[in-house]
Order: structure tokens, then sequence, then C-alpha cells
């Protein structure tokens, strides 16, 4: 039986070497030596064309101003129309403001906050007491935004709301807050909501990395006369480095497209203002109201928008950290 | 391992063909649809000759449906009026309904964008994107051959279905109202705890301002209720419920009938939206000041649906503004629990003595009903369903339940609801619904309201004045003793005072889906929505300019061209079913 290697090729065949003048041959050369490989990573890729190149097909609609019952062959076509109107919609940009705020907020602390969680837990000896802590911290991440919303709105309630209760007991403020009537503050629940939720859940892809660094680089460091501290900036967080800017560069990608789960359920009528999202406008504006093209020029632009973030991350990453996804 | 790994490759090359199989199903699935929609007119010519030989046909068959409306007692037809329908019809509903309080509203713009809808739909205030898309049959055909019960019902009513001027075709039947209804009771108005009234004498509530007084005495005397503060009255903004019991009121107190957002001038047919009638602005200060006093419990605006339920149920809510219907879930809760004096009473209070009540006012035929849509394979089984259910035997059962079980007969041939049942409907009436079915069907077609008797000379529902008179509870007909009245309806101004309007109910009239209307019409309900709640929040001493910034706000997103087009739209309705031509 010969050994197969990481990539699924025999050694033997894969130090066949390749004349560098002929590439094109070369290439066709290593499929066939690769073929299980290639069979192997097909139906992804042609899942990826199914679900997120096939229906690309529908941005056309953005261009027309569609009508469901009529064939594709009969639409109107209306060029440039749908996104002139979104542009001029003061609202939109009311509620891009808002998109780029959530998003940013939930970048900066859903990010470092896992980051630090993950260190910590990490620097636990106990394991029972370790392994609890990070079963029940990443719980929530289970539990649906409906449900998320009505605890949300139960704990910042005037009447019995824990926070309030505990917030006056202490004396900090005399009277209760009405958290969810005061605009300004919905970002700040939105965040704290969503860390609340996720904080575990991202701790996990960090906790993994942590475990894949060797631990001689911790006992050389003891040796060395290291400290805790001076061990988690000196090999823990150089060790998830790589994980790390991978991580962030994704987030960044997604930082318009944030959904609207959160903000539909925790959103009230005072608070309109600060937690209409892109998705909520699109949903509002779009297709509740049979506009479909409209739907489409939105959903449209956060994609555009989405793609030219992560180009720019990545290729800021890629230029001070030489390290990126592309 | 070589032929292992060859092995693995087939099995993944096999998962990716099923995954092409999968997404082809879905083109099958847009096929078989596009057949249904041409297929249409076949099957409606096929259907007329069986139509001759009219043995009806009971075998099994399965049409799924959607109801815009929550019905959280349906219980999939295992209820006892369930299993008789099946059994008569050969039809089982493959039901689904919308939760909470959405109003279907998500559920069929997506229905309408993807083309996948069920095979009737009880689609509300959204049925034109229905039919805007296409997905909705014409009914008028079927009505005339295959449904006497229905054009029976309907009476002369029948050009009230047609769905507008432009276009006279019959997409929906109304079924979400009694036809010749005649409302024996008030589920509406202003409410207050029976107990309220009991410990302040039963005081005279006309105004809002006897209404405040009321609240305010009560409240002073007990600050809590069963050990937690008691709250003098609160409303319910999540969602459109808002418009029951924040907007709607508005047009209540000041002597105008409900047409939705609008306003209609009778003499004029010039529509407006409601908001910019200077008495309802007065209205609004009177909430605005109902806050600054601590009156309106500070949660109005940011509580849920299910937030304010509970509330209600917990019994410490003093007063409500609402409609029976809508906070019934709550109120049950504390029937079930024996707290009759914590239920409430109705009284059609005004902003001033100068206005009355036109809750009563009567619309005609005009309701939000159950469609067909294409995607029905059989759109002739499904109009004799409903067909079969508007007749005598079908409401009959629907209303009542199964003869000897839910009600009995009398020597005098009168239907009548035995004791221990009619306490079981009243005290534990979720339960009862689930497990009777009685209720859960009589929205799905025409029915008759109530106050209308069947040819043995029973009523066709449940409701008429003895049998609501025997619902109530002991702490109601205290109440409405007290206040010498048999019923709550006995307070409020009767039909007779008003004409029946002439406009329908104008909630239900389809409004374009196309060009700017339905944009500007959301825009509007995005401003109503945020600066109401706002308007009422704000200092007593703000108020006037909130409020005027507010129309302002309306004007400027183009209230006043879509109020000319609504206009158009009310003329051409009264002028189709009245025959004037303006």
């Amino acid at each position: 039986m010969k050994a197969l290697t990481e990539n699924g090729v025999t050694v033997n065949e894969s130090v066949t070497p390749v004349p560098p003048t002929k590439r094109n041959s070369g290439f066709w050369k290593s499929v066939l030596q690769q073929k299980y490989l290639y069979l192997m990573s097909l139906p992804f890729v042609i899942w990826v064309f199914v679900f997120s190149y096939v229906p690309l097909w529908g941005w056309l609609m953005a261009f027309q101003n569609y009508k469901p019952i009529k064939s594709f062959r009969d639409q109107k076509w209306v060029g440039l129309k749908n996104f002139k109107e979104l542009f001029h919609d003061e609202r939109f940009y009311l509620v891009l403001r808002n998109t780029l705020a959530m998003s940013g907020l939930g970048l900066v602390f859903g990010f470092v906050v896992p980051i630090i969680f993950a260190v910590m837990l990490n620097e636990l000896r106990g394991s029972v007491f370790k392994r609890t802590v990070q079963t029940i911290s990443y719980l929530p991440h289970f539990v649906s935004w409906v449900v998320v919303g009505g605890i949300v709105y139960k704990t910042l309630a005037i009447d019995g709301g824990i926070v309030n209760d505990l917030l006056t007991h202490l004396h900090i403020i005399d009277e209760p807050i009405q958290f969810m009537a005061k605009a300004k503050m919905f970002w700040g629940v939105v965040t704290a909501a969503d860390l609340w939720k996720e904080t575990g859940w991202n701790a996990i892809i960090y906790l993994a990395a942590i475990t894949g660094i060797d631990k001689e680089l911790y006992e050389a460091a003891k040796v060395d006369g290291a400290g805790r501290i001076k061990q988690m900036f000196n090999i823990t967080l150089p060790g998830i480095r790589t994980t790390i800017t991978v991580l962030l560069i994704m987030s960044i990608g997604h930082l318009i497209g944030i959904g609207f789960e959160k903000q539909f359920q925790l959103s009230n009528n005072l608070v309109t203002d600060y937690s209409e999202v892109l998705d909520i406008y699109a949903l509002k504006y779009g297709i509740q109201i049979g506009r479909f093209s409209y739907g489409t020029a939105i959903s449209m632009f956060t994609s555009v928008v989405s793609v030219i973030l992560l180009l720019t991350a990545n290729g800021v990453m890629k230029k001070f950290t030489k390290e990126s996804i592309m | 391992m070589k032929s292992k790994s060859i092995k693995t490759a087939f099995t993944l090359m096999l998962m990716s063909s099923m995954l092409i199989a999968g997404c082809g199903g879905n083109n099958n699935a847009d096929n078989s649809k596009n057949a249904a929609n041409t297929g249409n007119n076949a099957s409606t010519a096929t259907a007329t000759d069986s139509a001759a030989n009219t043995t009806a046909d009971t075998s099994p068959v399965t049409f799924s449906f959607f109801g815009a409306d929550a019905s959280p007692n349906w219980n999939k037809m295992q209820d006892e009026v369930g299993k008789v329908i099946t059994e008569k019809t050969g039809v089982t509903l493959n039901a689904e309904y919308d939760v909470g309080s959405g109003g279907g509203e998500q559920k069929i713009s997506l229905m309408a964008a993807s083309g996948d809808v069920p095979d009737l739909i009880f689609a509300k205030g959204n049925l034109s994107k229905l039919v805007d898309a296409g997905l909705v049959i014409d009914m008028t055909d079927l009505i005339d051959k295959y449904a006497p019960n229905l054009k029976k019902v309907y009476g002369d009513n029948m050009k009230r279905l047609k769905y507008s001027k432009d276009d006279q075709k019959i997409y929906s039947i109304p079924t979400n109202a009694g036809v010749d209804q005649q409302s024996f009771d008030a589920g509406g108005g202003f409410e207050i705890q029976q107990r309220v009234l009991k410990e302040l004498g039963y005081p005279q509530v006309k105004t809002v301002q006897d209404y405040e007084k009321v609240l305010k005495d009560y409240v002073a005397k007990h600050p809590e209720t069963d050990g937690q503060p008691t709250i003098p009255l609160t409303l319910n903004a999540d969602d459109w419920k808002i418009m029951i019991t924040v907007t709607n009121p508005a047009f209540l107190t000041t002597g105008a009938p409900d047409d939705g957002e609008y306003y209609v001038d009778p003499t004029t047919y010039a529509a407006q939206l409601h908001y910019k009638r200077p008495a309802e602005k007065e209205y609004f200060r009177w909430l605005n000041h109902m806050y600054s006093e601590g009156l309106l419990d500070k949660d109005t605006f940011v509580q849920k649906d299910d937030q304010y339920k509970a509330k209600v149920a917990s019994g410490r809510v003093l007063g409500l503004i609402s409609q029976e219907w809508e906070y019934q879930d709550g109120e049950n809760a504390l029937k079930a629990a024996g707290k009759d004096e914590y239920t409430y009473a109705h009284f059609p209070v005004t902003l001033t003595d100068e206005y009355k009540d036109h809750s009563f006012q009567s619309a005609g035929v005009d309701a939000s009903g159950i469609a067909i849509t294409t995607a029905c394979k059989d759109p002739v089984r499904a109009i004799k369903f409903l067909d079969w259910l508007a007749s005598d035997e079908g409401q009959v059962l629907m209303n009542w339940g199964i003869e000897g079980k839910q009600y009995t007969v009398n020597a005098d041939g009168k239907r009548v609801i035995p004791a221990d049942v009619q306490k079981k409907k009243t005290d534990d009436a979720n339960n009862f619904a689930k497990e009777t079915g009685i209720g859960l069907y009589t929205a799905l077609t025409a029915h008759y309201g109530d106050g209308v008797k069947d040819s043995t000379g029973n009523y066709y529902t449940t409701n008429f004045p003895e049998q609501i008179v025997a619902a109530y509870s002991d702490a109601e007909k205290e109440t409405l003793k007290a206040y010498k009245a048999t019923t709550w309806k006995d307070l409020f101004p009767k039909e007779s005072d008003f004409p029946v309007k002439e406009w329908g109910a104008l909630y239900n009239m389809p409004t374009p889906t196309d060009g700017d209307y339905q944009v500007t019409f959301k825009k509007t309900q995005d401003i109503i929505r945020k600066r109401i709640p706002e308007a009422i929040l704000s200092k007593p001493a703000d108020f006037d300019k909130v409020y005027d910034a507010f129309i302002a706000e309306l004007n400027k997103a183009g209230a006043e061209k879509m109020e000319a087009e609504y206009t158009d739209l009310v003329k051409a309705r009264v002028s189709l079913w009245t025959g004037k031509d303006l």
C-alpha cells in the first residue's frame, strides 16, 4: 500500500518533475494526476455555482420594472431608475448609517471580546470548570433571536427588569431607565445582546487555534522566566495571529450585510430611526409593497459594497501583515 | 486503498448529482404551476360536464390553505366539527396561519414574489398583491355554476364582490364578516374593569374626561393589584395593532366611522388621512395628557404583543382602549382563573359630548375573504367545498357544532346549548374551540351574521340576545344592570342611527400596487407609527409643535397626492356599487 500525502496524491507520482516550458499540458497532467482530488471538490464547486452564482441572474431585475406575472421577455427595462431612486431617498442614508454603525460596533466588540475570552479561558487550570464555562458560554448561540428578543425586553423592562432593579438597588440611578424607548441606546443594546449570544461560540475557533500551539514553546518561555502575562502576549496571541487575521478579513466582508434578525426583534416604533438596517429597508420598501426590482437594487448595492470591503481589507492585510485569504 | 478512494469519489459524485436533481425539481414545480395557470379554463370546462350529475364528490382531497390571521386553536381538523366537514365533503384542509400579529403581510409578500401559493388563501388586506401577481383566479363563473348557497347568502350584494370598477372579476368572496350581521354585542369602545366600576359606584362614563377620572380615582385608592403595581391604562402599539388601540380610537371618539387610515367626507367623497382632522389632534393631546399624568403605562410603545397580553392576563390593567378580539387571549386567561371582576366593560367614550360613536355604522357586505389560487388543481372542488360550508347544514355545523353534543333541539324545535357546554365555552374558551372546532371555520366561507334566522326559525349563529346574555359572567351582568342595559351594545348608538356607508369598508378596498401609491403609503405609515408615539410621549408644552411637524412631514412625503388618488378610488367604488355617476 502506498502512503498517501496530505492532498491524497501518492508520493511517487507527486515528485514527477513538471517541465516548465509546457505549462498547459502540465496543467492537464496534474489534473489527471490529482483526478480524485478534483472529483471530490467538484460537488462543492457545483454547489457554490448553483447557489451563489446562478441567482446572480436575478440581478437583472434591478434594471427592470419586474412583475412576477410577466415572462422575462415581457419585462420592462428601466435602466438605472431604481438605483437613482435609491440614492435619492433620505431614508436610505439613514439606514446605511445604522447598518454601518451597528456592524462597526459588532466588529469591534464581537471580534475583540471573544479573543480575550478565549485567551483567558485558556489560562484556566481546572479542566472541568473550563469546559463547563465554555459550554455555558456558547449555549446562547443556539437560542433564536425571537427568544433572545423576548429575554432582552424582559431584562431591560422598567417594572421587574433585572438591569433596572440592580441599578436602582445599587443607587446608581434613581428612576428606572426605559432602555428600549431610548433611540440612542439602541445600538448599544443590540451590540450587548449580540455579545451575550455569540461570544462563547466565536471563542471556540480561537480556543481550537490555541490548542494547536506547540506546548514546548510555553515550557521554553517558562525556562526563560516569562510569566503568564508575557506568555499570553508572546506565545498565545502570536500563535493565533493567522486565525485572527482571516476572521477579521471575513467579518469586514460582512460589514454591510449584517442581516436583520436582531434589529427586527428588538426594535419598536420609538427607535426605528436608529434600528432600521438595509435589509429591513429592503423588506419594507421592496418586497412588502411588491417592488421586487427596488429590493434587488438594494441587495445588489450591498453585495457590491461587501466585495469591495472584502478586497480592500484583504489588500491592506496582505500589505501590512503578509497574511491574507486570497 | 485505491478502490476505497474510488468509492469515495463516486459517493461524492452521486451527492452532487442529487444536488442537481434537487434543483431540477424546482423547475418542475414551476412548470406545473404554469400548467395550472393555463389549465384553469380547461378544468372549468371539464367540470361543467360533471356538474350535470349533481352527486357530491366526497373522495378525499387535501387543499392547502393560508390564513392571514393567527388561529392558535386550529387543530388540523381533528376537532369534532372538522371531522364532520371532512366526512361530508371529503376535504381536508392543510392549513397554515400567520403567527403573531403580522396580518400575513410578510408571508403573502413572499408568496407574491415566489409564486408559491397554497390552494386557498385568506389574504386579508394583502389580496391585491396576489391579484397583481396573477396568482388568484376569477370565481365569477365558478360561483355561477357550482355555488347556489354562496349566491343565496350574498343575494343582492353580488355586485359588491367585484374587485374594482376597472377589473370587475370576483377574486375573493367576503368571508371575514357575516352577511346581514346585526350586532347584539359591542366589543369595542373604551374598556374598564368591572371591579373598578363597582367600587366607584358605577359612575357615568361618556367622555374621555369621565374615563380619565374613573381610572385616576381607582388607582389612587389601589396602587397595587395582587402585589404588583396597578396599571391604569395600557395600549398595544406592536406592529399593526397600533392602529387598533392607538390610532383608530382617534376617529371613533370624534364621530367618524372606520375607514382604515382615511377619513372620507360623506358628501364630496374626498379622502384624507384621518390624522389631519383637527378633532383627532385633540384626542392625541388627551393621550399625551394621560401619559404626563402617569396614567398611561410607560411601556405602552415599547412592549410587544405578548407582553401586553400578559399584562391584561395579570388583571392589573384597569382600562384598555381596544377591541375585545384584540385582548381576548388575556381576558380568557382571567376568566379561566375565575377572576370575572377583572374582565372589562365597554363604553362608547367620545372626546366631548358633541360626538357620537360610529362603531356600528354599517358598511354593508364588504370584508376581506377567501380566494382560490392558480395553484389549486381542482377549483371546482374547492368552490363546492366553500359552497357546502355556506349551506344551512354547513353554517349550523360551524356555528353550533354537532347536534346532541354541543347543542340539542328542544320540543319547540329551538336549538339550545346545554348549560355544561355553555359553561365550558365561556370559562375555557380556548380549549373548547380546540376540541369542538366551533368558530374555527366560519371565516372560510360566506356566512350569515348574527340575528339572521334559518328556515327552522333558529338563528344561524350562537350570538343572539338571549345567548349573549347567557354567556355573560355574573360580574358583567351586575355591571350591565347598574347601567340599565342588557348587553354592552345597548350603551352604544345603534346601526339605524346612521346610513349604510356607500363605499363599504375602505380598509378592504384594493389599492394600486403599481406606481407611487404603495411607496407613499408606506412612507406615511412609517411616519405615523413613529410620530404618533413621539407626540404622545412629548412634553405637553411641545405637543402642538410635534403634531404640526408630523402633519407637515406627511405632506412632504406626498400625502396630498396620495389622498387625491385615493379619493378617485373611493368615487369609482361608490359608482360601481351604487350606480351613481361621479
